[in-house]
């Protein structure tokens, strides 16, 4: 009796506990990438210690295990990588013979890629692309690795590190505390970091001014847009995403200043934000009900609910979604297609390659590299060709941000 | 909200003292809930707080919470603890995911069942038949299906058309939408355009006439026939656990397995039998989810089996409790998924308050001043943040839920009552 009442205590509190770290992460995204460099326990055990106390501990923690274990993909996560590599291993080697003078082959590049990894048909691909080609281009010697959380993400670019890799590029923000740690420790490893900055002798930093891609999808939401009314879908408000925001509503105040923008996000924790379509989708469904007709999405994976949401919604033609980071139109089930206007495009495969090549042939330069409109570093997409009649303004609009006509802001106007 | 309310509850329980009210104190929180939140929807002038879409994204958002804690409900009344809800959901979707794709929705339903069913078996094995732990026993599952799924999703989906290892293909047609005919505008048997009152009723505002019209019409328009398959799962448990002879020889199994097995009935097969169903019902949840995004994709069930544990302990291990449980959740996760949440959960917070003066006004009827005063308290609380700001913040938006589920489980957790031996190994001959 009495320990059956103990049993039940431990799984309410694993319960709370849960419950607990799934709200305890709102404090700040930083927070969350605070906890990487320390590799102990992770994010969900701060949050769970907190509101369940003293002596509940224990429990408490168990559930963190459990959370955590979102990642039992480490195992197979490992699997698949070495598949993949294996693969374009093979691919590489027919195509060795193919590369041009100074660029050394066989550079051995780690790509840490964010939760998700590869198969996000986002942001992860894109750098999954990025480096695809720089494989078959220069025969980079490819390791990838894909994190399960917070808490290993040290001890997996220590791997990379130690596993001989000349270039080790961390794929996110969420990696930034464990690329500055990483980059003090081995001085002689050259680090690059997508998406955040870390000032040091051997990082590069890349990131983009995604606010101007967003200003170009903004601006063709506004061309498009029937009704006056147009959506975002954010994964996670934090200053990143909110770029994204800033400059959709810019472009499209540009077209129509009376335009209405309806911003929500998903949640305030990452490993739901940019990971839970049910979220995006019921998001989207509430702006399409609402009489929004073109809805924009920075959600990652979140996104496919997004464009379910939209064919839910009405007919091709009536209402729209518009993809970020990839060519989204590309990698959508075939009856989605009609209903993706445009996607923003954020070159992280551009960036990544590029890096990469530049260290292949010794040009490996640290310091913040930002990829835009001028570099072509950010755009927007053609396939399907809905924006082909808006593209002469969509290009105008762009020189304009090129040549400093148009300033565009990265906070949006609350 | 009606957490506060279920004080007088269980009071009401111990000792009668000064009025009391007929029929079951249950309807009568119900009613005030109602009340209070029609109330709060003509003072705070918002009238999306109870429309039909409102309701609607509720029911979606409860529906795998309410099945999973369904699912815990099976598992406990026979005599099992199980914490691996989320890993057998998790399962679930990548098997609904598979199925979906490669032969329809329903047969995605079919295997988040028997995904789901296998986890269960798994637990089964190894708490039943090995007595290992049962916490033990449900992390190792919980820790070992996200794996699972990664693995069957990278030989199943990567490299197909529009599947990748994080995510299936899309599946291959529709579930298919119920709307009833007559009362919400459904089709009856070619007649196309049938009456739509509940709709008309709903778009009226009319106190607490339309309310009750949104929910019903969002209960009867377009609900996904998944959703109600839920629905009929949650009427059949009560049946058949509590009605039919196989459903008393289940519970015995949990509440006192020596007295079961002197009658003869196996407790061991009556365990696993709940384990069974344990797991395809939390399977299904996962392939309601499936079917909700139209796809599997990895880490969606997003601690959703976790939420559904919580149910359990709200609901006092009993189908109505936890449907009402996930409900609650559903309509406070529901409401900041609409267009302008901070605003709605101000009004929700206004409505708790309305909810906790009639707790006042049971509690002092019921000549108790203890939950009075304390009501009294957090109502003028809630009416000061009510009153006092103008908008939520975000970060209060998203933990608004949750919030609201732990002040449940923290008030209902006092009064509940589990299956007695529910997480204790048995084995033939034991006294327990």
């Amino acid at each position: 009796m009495r320990k059956g009442k103990r049993l039940l205590a431990v799984s309410l509190v694993a319960a709370l506990g849960l419950t607990a770290a799934a709200c305890g992460d709102e404090e700040d995204p930083a927070t969350t990438g605070g906890d990487t460099g320390t590799t102990e326990g992770g994010t969900a055990t701060t949050g769970a210690t907190d509101t369940t106390g003293a002596t509940d501990t224990t429990g408490a923690t168990d559930t963190t295990g459990a959370t955590d274990t979102t990642g039992a993909t480490d195992t197979t996560g490992a699997t698949d990588t070495t598949g993949v590599t294996d693969t374009t291993g093979v691919t590489d080697t027919s195509d060795s013979t193919a590369s041009t003078g100074e660029i050394t082959e066989g550079l051995k590049v780690a790509v840490l890629f964010d939760v998700t990894g590869r198969g996000d048909k986002s942001f992860n691909d894109a750098a999954a692309a990025g480096l695809d080609m720089a494989v078959e281009d220069f025969g980079v010697d490819p390791t990838e690795s894909t994190p399960s959380g917070e808490g290993d993400r040290a001890a997996r670019l220590d791997s990379a590190v130690s596993g001989g890799n000349e270039l080790v590029i961390g794929v996110g923000f969420l990696w930034t505390d464990a690329v500055t740690a990483g980059s003090a420790a081995s001085p002689d490893t050259n680090f690059a970091i997508v998406d955040s900055v870390v000032e040091a002798e051997n990082v590069a930093s890349l990131v983009f001014a995604e606010e101007q891609g967003s200003f170009l999808v903004g601006a063709a939401a506004a061309l498009t847009s029937q009704t006056g009314k147009i959506g975002f879908v954010g994964g996670v408000p934090i200053d990143l995403i909110k770029k994204f925001e800033a400059g959709y509503i810019a472009g499209a105040q540009q077209i129509n200043p009376d335009i209405e923008v309806i911003s929500q996000y998903i949640s305030e924790d990452p490993a739901i934000g940019f990971n839970d379509p049910t979220r995006g989708g019921e998001l989207a469904t509430a702006m399409y009900e609402d009489d929004a007709d073109v809805v924009y999405h920075a959600a990652g994976a979140s996104g496919a609910g997004v464009f379910e949401a939209a064919a839910a919604a009405g007919e091709p033609g009536e209402v729209w979604a518009i993809g970020v980071d990839s060519d989204q139109y590309q990698s959508v089930d075939a009856n989605l297609q009609p209903y993706i206007l445009t996607s923003m495009l954020k070159r992280v495969d551009v960036a990544v390659y590029e890096t990469a090549k530049d260290t292949a042939s010794g040009n490996f330069t640290p310091g913040i590299r930002v990829f835009d409109l001028s570099v072509d570093g950010v755009g927007y997409s053609t396939s399907g060709g809905f924006v082909d009649d808006i593209a002469p303004e969509l290009d105008d609009l762009k020189q304009q941000i090129i040549d400093g006509e148009i300033e565009v802001p990265t906070v949006p106007e609350s | 909200m009606s957490a506060t309310a279920t004080v007088p509850v269980q009071d009401a329980r111990e000792e009668r003292r000064g009025l009391r009210l007929p029929g079951p104190i249950a309807l009568w929180v119900v009613a005030a809930a109602s009340v209070a939140i029609s109330l709060a929807r003509e003072i705070s002038n918002n009238d999306d707080l109870t429309s039909a879409n409102t309701f609607g994204v509720a029911i979606r958002t409860a529906a795998p919470i309410a099945l999973a804690g369904l699912g815990g409900l099976y598992a406990e009344r026979s005599g099992t603890i199980n914490i691996g809800l989320e890993g057998m959901m998790i399962m679930g979707t990548v098997f609904a995911g598979w199925w979906a794709w490669e032969y329809n929705p329903w047969m995605g339903v079919l295997g988040g069942v028997i995904g789901g069913a296998l986890g269960g078996l798994v637990h089964a094995f190894a708490t039943v038949t090995f007595g290992v732990n049962h916490i033990v026993s449900g992390f190792a599952i919980n820790i070992l299906a996200p794996g699972v799924a990664r693995f069957m999703a990278n030989l199943l989906f990567e490299g197909e058309s529009g599947g990748s290892v994080t995510n299936s293909p899309g599946a291959s047609g529709e579930i298919g939408v119920f709307t009833m005919p007559v009362l919400s505008g459904g089709p009856l048997l070619g007649w196309k355009d049938t009456p739509d009152p509940l709709g008309s009723l709903a778009d009226r505002q009319w106190f607490l006439v339309s309310d009750i019209a949104s929910l019903l019409k969002a209960l009867t328009t377009e609900l996904r026939l998944d959703l109600v398959l839920v629905i009929v799962l949650f009427v059949a448990s009560v049946y058949v656990l509590w009605r039919t002879r196989f459903g008393l020889r289940l519970r015995s199994a949990g509440e006192r397995p020596s007295a079961a097995d002197s009658l003869g009935v196996s407790v061991v097969f009556y365990r696993y039998v709940g384990m069974l169903i344990s797991g395809g019902l939390a399977g299904m949840a996962g392939s309601v989810l499936v079917i909700g995004a139209n796809r599997y994709s990895q880490g969606q069930t997003g601690g959703r089996g976790f939420l559904g544990l919580a149910t359990l302990v709200v609901g006092n291990w009993r189908p109505a409790g936890v449907a009402a449980g996930a409900g609650l959740f559903g309509f406070f996760d529901g409401i900041t998924q609409r267009i302008d949440p901070g605003q709605l959960i101000l009004a929700a917070i206004l409505a708790a308050a309305i909810l906790l003066a009639f707790g006042i006004v049971y509690s002092v009827m019921q000549l108790r001043p203890g939950p009075a005063l304390l009501m009294a308290i957090g109502g003028a609380v809630l009416l000061w943040v009510y009153l006092t700001i103008d908008e939520i913040r975000s970060e209060f938006v998203f933990m608004a839920p949750f919030v609201v589920t732990l002040i449940v489980v923290a008030s209902r957790g006092q009064a509940s009552r589990p299956p007695a031996q529910a997480g204790i190994p048995w084995r033939k001959g034991s006294q327990n």
